[in-house]
């Protein structure tokens, strides 16, 4: 590693000669893709907030959440990591701490929302700002001491509060140890990591009640943030491995950092976060179901009938049934490449997710649509992700070499 | 001595990199039964000694299906064939409520299979083999590891056997023989 010193900081592309302290990791490409996806996402947006501004509000929120999903999961990850001093993710982390970084934007990017929905009285996306059916009406007079503008505006304030101190913590922290390998940064935040975690869990909950739950506030489901969290950390996972994958074939990690025995624990995450949703979901739908009760039906029979039915089978099949027998085999596991694109099917999978969750409420019985006005979100945010990536590729390194615990990851073990 | 029949001949190693040295060269003279004992697991054994990646994981899923699919198909012959009472105003074959059985049902005869087929697979019930019965068995699960050839195999030969593991660096090679009570 500081044999290589002598060797410039803006290594080759080709060739790695596996300079791990090196304090640039290109990213020009990432960054270029990324400017495109948002040039083009900002002009599709554009097109559609100006022909109807509150369908479009509907996308927005689709592809906020997406990147909200994949941030904050990250964040989660490496948080965990830290917790749980696990000796594997070292050589990986320094990935999961490159997408939690852009949480700062995603706090940005969340005020056109909150100005359009609080401000213009013509959105229905928060229908408990102005109930129409005296179902809502009942549902917010009832819940009104918790569902109301000031508190939706102050718990917002405090989840992007929490959220940015800790991504400044955890990646600040991480890449600090970078120059010189202090080894009580990584003993600081592993004790703060659980601090983190139990508060991680609670704005989790109460944000998805916030900004996707309360899109039909006369529903409700105690399990719905876990059910988020599910998608949330399954989106991060599949984040992680991609761009693992992406890094390592373009010799921005050491090809000999990443053996199979990390990328099988990636797949056992990736494989259990799958169970794990599908666990949650059916839960949810079992239980509504066998109650039979109006008050909670009202969420399936919105996504049953009108023709939402074959995607409520869709969504079924390609988050739970199609990724279960592809994460199957031991050797799909043990190979990155093969994960990486099971990975996009699952983002893919999350992206429907999230069209399930909340279009709903926009199309309801006019059934199921997808135009620009969805997919022009999805791509102005996904190229925000993709810029803070690049921009992040091109400042630090992508191994968190100097970590107390890189070289037993170095040689981990499975069994 | 001469007179009992040879079963295999053993060679110990004090140290786990000379084991993997060891089983790589039995492994490509493509010798088939032979084996390694060692008191604790050896990291990279497996690959060392050409195992091949066991077929558990077909047992188990395959009995898993069957398990999930009788398990589904009794709730439906039950409530909606043989005994039907409507509940709830639902529908007799209500599937969504058979479905945590279901998957229980498929948990319990994964497990039992994955149990099953790692007994038989790995020769658990077999008592009798002529490696019990000798004392190097003490060390090779106490503090030495040993390379098994065993005399059943085609390349085997007393000598040949003798000259590969000597090739390897082995200090201490010795023949393994049958029981006495046993007949030849």
């Amino acid at each position: 590693m500081s044999d290589d010193a002598t060797t410039p900081a803006a290594a080759p592309d080709a060739t790695p000669p596996a300079d791990l302290s090196a304090t640039s990791s290109g990213g020009g490409k990432v960054t270029m893709i990324g400017g495109g996806l948002l040039a083009f996402g900002a002009i599709l947006s554009g097109i559609a907030f100006s022909q109807d501004g509150n369908r479009f509000g509907f996308g927005y929120m689709i592809g906020f959440a997406f990147v909200w999903a994949i941030v904050l999961g990250s964040l989660f990850f490496v948080a965990l990591q830290h917790a749980t001093s696990s000796v594997w993710s070292v050589v990986l982390r320094r990935v999961g701490e490159m997408l939690a970084s852009p949480m700062i934007l995603l706090a940005i990017l969340f005020i056109p929302l909150a100005l359009t929905a609080l401000l213009n009285p013509e959105t229905t996306i928060f229908p408990w700002r102005n109930p129409t059916t005296e179902m809502a009406e009942h549902a917010v007079h009832v819940k009104g001491s918790y569902l109301n503008e000031s508190g939706f505006i102050i718990r917002t304030l405090l989840f992007f509060a929490i959220w940015i101190f800790f991504t400044w913590f955890f990646v600040s922290g991480s890449l600090k140890q970078d120059g010189g390998g202090k080894e009580s940064l990584t003993e600081r935040m592993r004790r703060f990591s659980p601090i983190f975690l139990i508060l991680f869990g609670f704005t989790v909950t109460f944000a998805s009640f916030d900004w996707l739950m309360s899109l039909e506030p006369n529903w409700f489901s105690t399990i719905y943030g876990v059910y988020v969290f599910g998608g949330m950390t399954l989106s991060a996972l599949a984040a992680i491995t991609i761009g693992l994958h992406l890094l390592k074939r373009n010799g921005k990690i050491a090809p000999e950092l990443i053996r199979g025995d990390h990328v099988y624990s990636l797949g056992g995450l990736l494989f259990a976060f799958t169970c794990f949703w599908g666990y949650i979901a059916f839960s949810q739908f079992m239980l509504i179901w066998y109650a039979n009760m109006p008050e909670e039906t009202v969420y399936f029979t919105k996504r049953l009938d009108h023709g939402w039915g074959g995607v409520t089978v869709a969504l079924a099949f390609i988050r739970f049934v199609i990724p279960f027998f592809m994460l199957l085999s031991r050797q799909t596991k043990m190979n990155l490449g093969r994960l990486a694109g099971i990975s996009a099917f699952i983002l893919f999978g999350q992206l429907v997710d999230l069209y399930w969750l909340v279009m709903p409420n926009y199309f309801g019985a006019d059934g199921p649509g997808l135009g620009y006005q969805e997919i022009g979100p999805v791509l102005l945010f996904s190229g925000v992700l993709l810029l803070a990536v690049g921009r992040f590729m091109g400042r630090h390194a992508m191994v968190a070499s100097k970590d107390p615990g890189f070289e037993a990851s170095k040689q981990f073990h499975l069994h | 001595m001469s007179d009992r029949k040879v079963v295999g001949i053993i060679g110990l190693f004090d140290d786990p990199d000379s084991l993997i040295a060891a089983a790589k060269k039995v492994r490509d003279t493509g010798y088939t039964k032979w084996d390694c004992h060692t008191p604790y697991p050896v990291h990279g054994l497996d690959d060392a000694m050409g195992l091949k990646p066991t077929p558990m994981p077909y047992i188990t899923i395959t009995a898993g299906l069957i398990g999930g699919a009788l398990a589904m198909y009794m709730m439906y012959w039950m409530s909606a064939v043989d005994y039907p009472v409507r509940i709830g105003g639902k529908p007799y074959f209500s599937w969504p409520a058979f479905v945590p059985i279901t998957f229980e049902a498929f948990v319990l005869f994964a497990g039992l299979a994955t149990m099953g087929g790692m007994i038989v697979l790995t020769k658990l019930g077999s008592w009798a083999s002529p490696l019990h019965d000798n004392d190097v068995m003490g060390e090779v699960t106490s503090s030495r590891m040993g390379v098994v050839l065993d005399a059943d195999d085609e390349k085997f030969g007393e000598d040949s056997a003798r000259d590969l593991l000597g090739e390897v660096g082995c200090q201490d090679i010795r023949v393994l023989y049958a029981a006495d009570d046993e007949e030849a």
